[in-house]
């Protein structure tokens, strides 16, 4: 009797002991993957081919992410320039000396609902996981 | 009351590896997101040609547009403040530090070997470039693990027209 009553009052601790890990270790490896988009995207919008990152390259980008079990749909792409010049029209690329800057975010999914049950606050359905860099821009005229 | 003693006890061990397992992956994550800024600094500064010597057809870089350069895009890329103290937002706790930085320009013959031999960096160039080291400190979350501070190493070359 009283170690079933042991257990009952620690069950949720058991249950955030036995699965917080899974939930922490998917949200590393999503973090991990969202910037590795994000350093691909740069490397090739900021060289010299390109100066730019359009619309057709985060099609493909969400896409690719998609792969990865990401909803594409919720994936958001912030693209922007150092000097305030559009990023993402291929007709004006960014020449050299200018910072493409690119930031992709992505909702928790209730990742970290589980830490709830040991009394931790967690983020609210706006919080988002982000992966970012700025690259200077290799494009020349 | 052993057996209880025995739970807790396992509570405690399983948490601290779950801790140690969680906190080396996200060093492993800090790690490569530093060495990434540190390369991006590096071909900002390389980037910035001198253009009276490039009309001479030197191609050389402007140390000291090289440095501002370096550092504005080691700042946008950590979210740093000019001082290089952490903004919110940062993944870092500890203000990193540029260790070295030089400007390898026309003054030797390429390819040049650069060798650093208080940071063991090496690394062959083969037009003008930019190397540096950054010091930087991982931000722990437990103590479970050892303080980690990293010495990332990071060259770039001049891209010709």
């Amino acid at each position: 009797m009283k170690q079933l009553l042991v257990f009952v009052l620690f069950a949720p601790l058991f249950c955030w002991l036995a699965f917080s890990p899974v939930y922490k270790h998917v949200l590393l490896v999503r973090q991990a993957l969202l910037q590795q988009e994000a350093d691909y995207l740069l490397e090739i919008g900021a060289s010299g081919a390109y100066g730019y990152i359009d619309r057709e390259m985060v099609a493909e980008s969400r896409l690719r992410l998609a792969r990865y079990g990401f909803r594409p749909e919720l994936l958001e792409y912030d693209i922007e320039s150092t000097n305030g010049m559009p990023a993402d029209q291929p007709a004006e690329p960014l020449p050299r000396g200018v910072g493409l800057r690119l930031e992709i975010r992505y909702p928790y999914e209730r990742l970290l609902d589980i830490d709830r049950l040991i009394g931790l606050d967690v983020p609210g359905p706006e919080g988002r996981i982000a992966a970012s860099g700025m690259k200077m821009s290799e494009y020349v005229p | 009351m052993h057996k209880l003693l025995f739970g807790v006890l396992m509570v405690v061990v399983w948490w601290m590896l779950h801790a140690l397992q969680w906190e080396e992956e996200r060093a492993m994550g800090l790690l490569y997101e530093m060495k990434r800024a540190v390369n991006r600094s590096a071909h900002a500064a390389a980037q910035q040609a001198d253009r009276d010597r490039l009309e001479l057809g030197i191609p050389s870089i402007d140390p000291g547009l090289a440095r501002a350069a370096a550092d504005l895009y080691l700042q946008a890329n950590l979210r740093l403040d000019r001082d290089f103290r952490p903004l919110p937002g940062s993944p870092l706790r500890h203000p990193p530090a540029v260790l070295v930085f030089e400007v390898i320009n026309g003054e030797h013959e390429f390819p040049y070997t650069y060798y650093n031999p208080e940071y063991n960096f090496r690394v062959t160039l083969r037009r003008p470039g930019v190397v540096m080291v950054v010091r930087a400190e991982y931000p722990r979350l437990f103590s479970v693990m050892g303080p980690v501070v990293w010495q990332i190493k990071g060259a770039a070359e001049l891209v010709h027209v």
